[in-house]
């Protein structure tokens, strides 16, 4: 009640990560996405559709940008000039990293996107007033925004389409911002199960709807904390670390024999995605 | 030089500012009507997108900013004019300030209002626009005290408060000189209410003075933060274009820049409309010109070297983005900006032209143009081309929506502006006043002293 | 149970097991499964139906004809989300878009909602008794010749219970038709192996060598390839599998080949040739016949064909040499031409000559059960179909999971002939082309709300039969289930066979409880028991099932292949038609989230496009967006051109699955139809009609739109930054990887 808790709870209200005196206990969710092994398919952006109840928004909102998928598929090619493309493409999954240090949490007027003690960058839809701040602050342009009050918007959710939301997910109204979260609806099951039970969550109790559906497995989603969880042994192969800007990967001399890294680790927002490099036969 | 009579009466005085009160040129109408219609634009705009969303200004992802933002910096720039004229000519006792400080002063507050409208106007969800404040609450949910547009909403908040005491503060003795010479009726009813009982004592003369000063020293620093505060939007980020260690000086001079311009123009409009030229003299206009320019190099300076380091620096960021400044889908706004910015103000070099009421209109109006042009260009293209290639968009265009409320806030400005100086003296009676009566005195001393021969105007 | 008046013969026909090679009793063992207690059957809803507490039934997803297990969540009484199913062999656990979106089929807003009668233009709803007995007096006095019933492909129980049907009425005019089938693949695997659909192990081969075929898009159980394909990426013995790819547009499985080589049009089978011409020369030991077969078609010749080069060719030929076993694929590229059973039979021995066979392609096994077998069908009985049609054969035509005049080629007329039917009765969920054609449209449950079992033609593994169950009350209370008007039709000809049944659902039931043992549940086990256990499954697998066995043939005889076709100086280009992984045929179109899932290799969203190669669109003068007009000899369309590097200069494509006249608010008017401008070309030996036939020629018709789609206006490049990098494999140890 008193504006002295602004002051005194201040520092633990907001804090940096990855930080030494609050360490992630007992998770740290993350993920590591093969592209070695990811073809491209869409499944998992379409997967995240049905989980998370995004609105189809249409060809002429589409066409203006205004598309919606949390998980977009982004297609690049070889830039050397080339006739034609005979190495194939590269395909990047690319939703929310889940930044340590996420540049659109900082600047939220409001506090509505947050950092969660388990390391997942939520979104408060209620707290959300609209500004925008976060989109323009986030390097990897993975937050959606809500540009028109999509439940009422004609044969986004017409009658019957209706019923198939989820009822864990909200239905966001106009002018507010969202983004992948982590199906963290999923992860918050997963962890009250657990704590009825009087445990941890298991590896692979809990999947995200994208890599539940990958065809591929191409994506592993995990407890970073939980050292026998694969997308720990995954990081830990790769000797990719959380906290660090700058990974062996990138020190070696000449290039490593690893695969993992982050996008935009000299922008310093520690992502908790790690990529694997696709890889290209050298001898065809 | 024209400049106003030594000898003028300081009942004439009285007279003239009073007769703006009472009944200006028809023109004053004619402005007023067009202000308010404007006004029923943008409001018709706003209407329609709280209703239907956002997206009918045509946002998208990424370009989640558009005019608005861009016309929330220009008017929060513009609103330096007052803090400008008033509190830092004041301190430098710059004399020729003081026929126009006043309108000055009004700038200030009605454009932290227009400024502060586009706060409101751009938010997704305005009807939630209090969880930006700091209230007290059960949840102890407080707004985030890392944002900088939170310090925006504080600074600004503090600077609207401060700008309207220091109107107010200032106008008290006029306000006087007002209820004394009203008809019965309701204004001379507010004058008394508001006059706050003065007497013209010297008791209260000097509790005045002291005043003055001191939220004039107040206000200082606070325009200053104030306009620091809103380039930290931006340099607080970590998007290219905005990550500039030079925004804040940058920002400040383009407020006092387009602040100095906005004075331009509405000195020429009022000095016709309310026939203030008595007042309102090309001597002060000339002194005003002057400054402008002057400041119009410190900004094109900036500007230069805000280039040069983002040219030289080893941000590919940046760079690219600049290049993509310069020639891509925004280039003709670029480069219109950069010239009616750093080449027009070049007219105001030539003395003739300093005192040329049509010439110094337009430039007034084209320095104008280019500095709203540099908000938009600081905001744009960075979400054009921001870090992510994948997500770049060069085809984005504001639709009517975001067009028109950025056109009805110039009306919104203009019609309290209006409606302020039909109200209140714009022209501040008591400081002119003490204008002339130091200037005689100073011209007796030295006519006295011989070294000025006497003209024969100046006694009375 | 059952009454024993009733012939054992007669019923075991009724209920499909007629001509099972399985004794009908004998061991069986329970594989009651613990564990998954939510897991359930929707027979026992009210014990589990807690509000706000989620349950999961087992089924089948019905997008496409891959067979995946699904798992339906469902709260509240409504499905909410479809996983894939982990017990089944085929998908574990897995999905594509195609079949995340199955709910979208289910909830979809434009769905038929009552039986419809169709007086002049416009429909009038009717009841179902009035339906049926519009249908029984119109089959009154009709013979079987005179009645066709067009479907697309099936099996299961409705598969045999529809055959019981023309029975009844002395029909033999079960026309099947499948649009984009492998048709001729599986022909030439016939002859090449033995069987129609062998198993293939991605994941046990060193290097994939796949001519066109989208085993990672499209092309027969992608989910089920994309697994192996994860796991070939992964290495065999630690080597990383190599995938080359070999077609003249670049699907998304060439767009994840190590090596994508573009290919003339048509001049697959020669390339096979000239890799087997240079395998020979590289030392590997070729059968006389088939080193005479090959002899013409060295390198030069060779790459002079196909627009590959002859040291692309060694190489190709020196990385299957090197890294065995391998596996050589023959898909929907090379086949469509009139030469195709030539082209794929010219890849298939390739498998032959690097000794695959039996070790990276396998006997598949199959559900002995012959009238549960899917029923696969192409073009080539959809012609007889059109031909009879013509000549005002039928009076009776029915029509289920087809859309005819829709995907058939524009010039067959289709939708003339079929009005020259007497009396046309499509069963459809929505109101399709071909439904919009009929006499009486009768809707349809979703697969979500219906009773079913299905065979897969793509065996993984063990066999197994699927099964279809409801995973929640029916959505509109005036839909029927396919196995339901079935039943309800054959009782107007054999009511006393049929009438203990009410329902499918008793029907289905029945048969499978009277084949418990051979299903796998133990013999004495309670009938109950075994039937929700088979439901909590949603699959059955097949104890003991048999493998066909591989022919190991590899036959030259009779194997030729046409020189490459001249340039058509009036329709220079080829037309090639491509199958995108989320459309398909079209029958999906109507479902939003697919719409704008975005094209992989294009990014385009809601709209048909042409891809052409930059260097021909720079000659002909065509940026992206321009609006063509692609002409062939029967018809044109109008479409807007993406420029792409992933296709041949001299060919264009255009994606099928848009362009719908009908079919529901999210599809129509979306895009064009390429089907309706095909040649009408076939395969000589299959008669399958050859998709990529067509010759076309386009000219710029001077409007323009801003092409609609995800990438942004810099396209597919990272700018300089590291995005999305790629390593060469000799930089990388995969061996440490987890
Ligand atoms: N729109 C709408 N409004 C409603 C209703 C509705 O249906 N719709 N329902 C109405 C009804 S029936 C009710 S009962 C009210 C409920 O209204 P509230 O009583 O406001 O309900 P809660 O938010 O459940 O709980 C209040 C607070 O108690 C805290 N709390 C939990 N456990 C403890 C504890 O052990 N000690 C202390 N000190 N605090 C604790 C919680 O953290 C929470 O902050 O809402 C009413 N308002
Ligand atoms: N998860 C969760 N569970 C809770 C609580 C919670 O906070 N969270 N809160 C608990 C508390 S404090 C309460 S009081 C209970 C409330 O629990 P319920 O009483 O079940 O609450 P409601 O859902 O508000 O209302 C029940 C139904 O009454 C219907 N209704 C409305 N008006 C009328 C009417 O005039 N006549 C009739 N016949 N029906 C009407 C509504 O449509 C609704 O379907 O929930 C408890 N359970
Ligand atoms: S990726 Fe963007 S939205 Fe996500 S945490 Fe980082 S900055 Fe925030
Ligand atoms: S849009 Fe919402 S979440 Fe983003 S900065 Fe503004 S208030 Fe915060
Ligand atoms: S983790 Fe969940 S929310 Fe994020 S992209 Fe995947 S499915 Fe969507
Ligand atoms: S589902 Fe898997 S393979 Fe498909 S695009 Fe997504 S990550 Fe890649
Ligand atoms: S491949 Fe996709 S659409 Fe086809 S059955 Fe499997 S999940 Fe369904």
């Amino acid at each position: 009640m008193s504006i002295s808790t602004l002051f005194e709870n201040y520092s633990e209200y907001r804090h940096i990560h990855p930080v030494d005196d609050v360490p992630h206990n007992p998770y740290k969710w993350a993920m590591a996405i093969d592209l070695d092994a990811c073809s491209g398919c869409n499944a998992c952006s379409v997967a995240c559709y049905a989980e998370n109840n995004l609105p189809v928004v249409g060809r002429e909102k589409f066409a203006h940008g205004q598309a919606m998928h949390w998980m977009r598929i982004e297609r690049y090619w070889d830039e050397d000039g080339r006739e034609f493309p005979d190495q194939g493409a590269r395909f990047l999954p690319m939703m929310c990293q889940q930044c340590e240090a996420a540049p659109c949490e900082t600047v939220c007027p409001v506090g509505a996107t947050n950092h969660t003690p388990d390391g997942i960058n939520s979104q408060i839809y209620n707290r959300c007033i609209g500004s925008r701040y976060c989109s323009a602050n986030c390097p990897y342009k993975v937050r959606y925004f809500n540009w028109w009050d999509y439940p009422t918007t004609d044969n986004v959710w017409p009658a019957e389409m209706n019923q198939q939301l989820n009822p864990d997910v909200t239905v966001r109204g106009k002018g507010v911002m969202e983004k992948c979260t982590f199906c963290i609806q999923r992860v918050t099951v997963a962890k009250n199960d657990a704590k009825t039970q009087g445990r941890l969550v298991r590896d692979g109790e809990v999947q995200t709807a994208c890599q539940q559906a990958c065809p591929t497995s191409a994506i592993t989603f995990g407890n970073l904390v939980d050292p026998n969880s694969t997308v720990h042994r995954k990081w830990q192969a790769q000797q990719v670390e959380l906290d660090k800007d700058e990974q062996t990967k990138d020190m070696a001399e000449g290039g490593s024999e690893l695969r993992g890294y982050r996008i935009y680790e000299q922008l310093r927002p520690f992502p908790s995605v790690m990529y694997m490099e696709r890889v290209r036969e050298s001898a065809i | 030089m024209k400049d106003i009579r030594e000898d003028i009466a300081w009942a004439q005085i009285n007279k003239d500012v009073l007769k703006s009160l009472e009944n200006p040129r028809k023109l004053y109408w004619v402005i007023l009507f067009i202000a308010i219609a404007m006004v029923g634009v943008a409001v018709g705009c706003e209407v329609y997108q709280y209703n239907v969303g956002l997206g009918v200004g045509n946002f998208d992802n990424p370009h989640v900013w558009g005019l608005y933002i861009a016309t929330f910096i220009f008017w929060i720039g513009m609103s330096h004019s007052g803090t400008l004229l008033s509190a830092i000519l004041h301190l430098m006792h710059a004399d020729w300030r003081k026929p126009i400080y006043r309108f000055a002063e009004a700038m200030t507050t009605f454009s932290l209002m227009t400024a502060g409208l586009f706060v409101a106007v751009h938010l997704g969800r305005v009807w939630q626009i209090y969880f930006a404040l700091p209230y007290p609450n059960m949840r102890q949910v407080w707004p985030n005290f890392q944002s900088p547009l939170l310090w925006d909403a504080m600074a600004i908040f503090t600077y609207l408060s401060s700008s309207i005491l220091f109107l107010y503060v200032g106008m008290i003795p006029d306000l006087a000189i007002c209820r004394d010479n009203m008809h019965p009726g309701w204004r001379k009813k507010l004058y008394t209410a508001i006059a706050l009982g003065w007497e013209g004592t010297d008791r209260q003369w000097r509790n005045f003075r002291i005043t003055y000063l001191t939220i004039a020293c107040f206000l200082i620093p606070l325009a200053v933060s104030v306009h620091s505060i809103v380039a930290s939007d931006f340099a607080m980020s970590q998007q290219p274009g905005w990550h500039i260690t030079s925004f804040p000086p940058y920002f400040v001079a383009g407020a006092l820049y387009s602040g100095c311009a906005a004075i331009i123009t509405l000195f020429i409009i009022l000095r016709y409309v309310f026939k203030f030229e008595e007042y309102m003299t090309m001597s002060i206009l000339k002194k005003i010109v002057r400054l402008t320019f002057a400041i119009s190099m410190v900004w094109t300076y900036l500007n230069l070297v805000e280039y040069a380091t983002v040219w030289y620096g080893h941000d590919e960021a940046a760079k690219h983005l600049l290049i993509q400044k310069a020639t891509g889908t925004y280039a003709p706004f670029w480069w219109t900006m950069n010239f009616c910015g750093s080449v027009v103000p070049f007219i105001m070099f030539f003395k003739r032209f300093q005192t040329h009421i049509p010439v110094m209109f337009s430039v007034s109006l084209l320095l104008n143009l280019g500095m709203w042009l540099e908000r938009w260009m600081i905001v744009s293209p960075t979400f054009a081309d921001g870090y992510y290639p994948w997500t770049w968009d060069h085809d984005q265009w504001p639709s009517f929506v975001q067009w028109g409320i950025v056109f009805g806030s110039f009306g919104w400005f203009t019609m309290l502006f209006m409606i302020f100086c039909k109200i209140f003296p714009s022209v501040s009676m008591y400081e002119v006043k003490e204008m002339v009566y130091h200037r005689s005195q100073a011209t007796k001393k030295l006519q006295a002293t011989g070294k000025l021969a006497a003209t024969g105007k100046g006694a009375h | 149970m059952m009454n024993s008046d009733f012939d054992r013969r007669d019923f075991l026909k009724v209920l499909g097991w007629g001509g099972a090679s399985v004794a009908l009793a004998g061991c069986g063992n329970g594989m009651v499964e613990n564990g998954k207690e939510t897991v359930v059957s929707y027979v026992e809803t009210n014990d589990y139906m807690i509000p706000s507490i989620s349950v999961y039934f087992n089924s089948t997803c019905a997008q496409c004809d891959a067979g995946c297990s699904i798992t339906g969540r469902i709260r509240e009484g409504r499905v909410l989300k479809l996983e894939g199913n982990p017990e089944s062999a085929i998908n574990r656990g897995k999905t594509c878009g195609l079949g995340q979106a199955g709910v979208q089929n289910h909830y979809n807003p434009d769905r038929v909602r009552s039986p419809l009668l169709r007086t002049g233009d416009s429909g009038e709803a009717i009841t179902w008794e009035k339906a049926y007995a519009l249908i029984g007096e119109k089959m009154h006095g009709v013979s079987g010749d005179e009645v066709a019933f067009l479907t697309g492909g099936m099996s299961g129980h409705l598969k045999v219970l529809l055959g019981n049907y023309l029975d009844s009425i002395g029909c033999k005019n079960h026309v099947v038709y499948e649009a984009i089938a492998p048709a001729v693949v599986r022909a030439a695997n016939k002859k090449s192996y033995g069987v129609e659909m062998p198993r293939i192990n991605i994941n046990r081969a060193k290097v994939v060598l796949s001519f066109g075929a989208d085993f990672l898009g499209a092309w027969v159980s992608p989910v089920h390839f994309s697994q192996q394909y994860a796991q070939f990426r992964k290495g065999v013995d630690g080597q990383r599998g190599v995938l080359v790819q070999i077609e003249s547009k670049m699907t998304i499985t060439g767009a994840n080949a190590d090596r994508w080589l573009v290919v003339r049009p048509g001049t697959e089978g020669i390339l096979a040739f000239g890799i087997i011409n240079a395998l020979g020369t590289q030392g590997l030991k070729l059968s006389a016949d088939i080193a005479a077969a090959v002899k013409a078609y060295d390198k030069e010749r060779v790459s002079k064909d196909t627009g590959v080069s002859a040291e692309q060719i060694d190489k190709i030929a020196a990385l299957l040499k090197a890294r065995t076993p391998s596996l050589v694929l023959a898909g929907g590229a090379a086949e469509g031409y009139a030469h195709g059973s030539q082209n794929a039979a010219a890849i298939n021995l390739l498998n032959h000559v690097l000794g695959n066979v039996g070790k990276t392609i396998e006997a598949a096994a199959v559900v002995p059960f012959p009238q549960m077998e899917p029923a696969t069908g192409n073009t080539a009985a959809l012609k007889k179909l059109n031909d009879d049609l013509a000549a005002g054969k039928y009076k009776v035509l029915f029509s289920y999971a087809a859309n005819p005049v829709f995907t058939a080629p524009g010039a067959m007329k289709f939708k003339e002939n079929m009005a020259k039917a007497g009396f046309k009765v499509v069963f459809a969920q929505y109101l399709d082309e071909t439904a919009l054609q009929a006499d009486l449209v009768l809707p349809l449950n979703s697969p979500l709300e219906d009773w079913g079992t299905q065979v897969p033609e793509y065996m993984a593994e063990g066999a197994q039969i699927n099964i279809l169950q409801p995973l929640m009350e029916k959505l509109h209370p005036e839909t029927s289930g396919m196995g339901d008007i079935l039943l309800a039709l054959i009782k107007q000809r054999r009511a006393e066979d049929y009438k203990k049944f009410d329902d499918y659902y008793s029907y289905l039931r029945t048969a499978l409880l009277q084949n418990k043992v051979a299903l796998g549940g133990a013999g004495n086990a309670d009938d109950d028991v075994f039937w929700n256990e088979t439901l909590s499954r949603g699959i059955i697998k097949l104890p003991g099932a048999t493998h066909a066995a591989l022919s190991g043939k590899s036959a030259v005889a009779g194997l030729s292949l046409p020189a490459p076709a001249s340039i058509d100086a009036q329709y220079p280009l080829q037309l090639i038609p491509s199958v995108n992984a989320s459309l398909r045929d079209g029958r999906n179109t109507n479902q939003p989230w697919l719409q704008e899932s975005p094209d992989p290799m294009t990014t385009i969203v809601w709209d048909s496009w042409m891809e052409i190669h930059p260097s021909k669109a720079a000659e002909l003068g065509i940026s992206e967006g321009d609006i063509v007009e692609v002409a062939g000899k029967n018809g044109s369309v109008k479409v807007q051109a993406y420029l792409f590097s992933g296709i041949h200069p001299d060919a264009i494509s255009i994606p099928l699955g848009r362009g719908h006249e009908a079919l529901g608010r999210y599809a129509k008017g979306y895009g064009v139809n390429p089907f309706q401008i095909l040649d009408v070309v076939f395969d000589k030996e299959t008669g399958e009609l050859a998709l990529h036939e067509t010759r076309v020629k386009i000219s710029k018709t001077g409007e323009r739109v801003i092409v609609v789609k995800d990438e942004g206006p810099v396209g597919g490049r990272q700018m300089g930054q590291k995005i999305a990098p790629k390593l060469p494999s000799d930089k990388v140890n995969l061996s440490g990887e987890i």
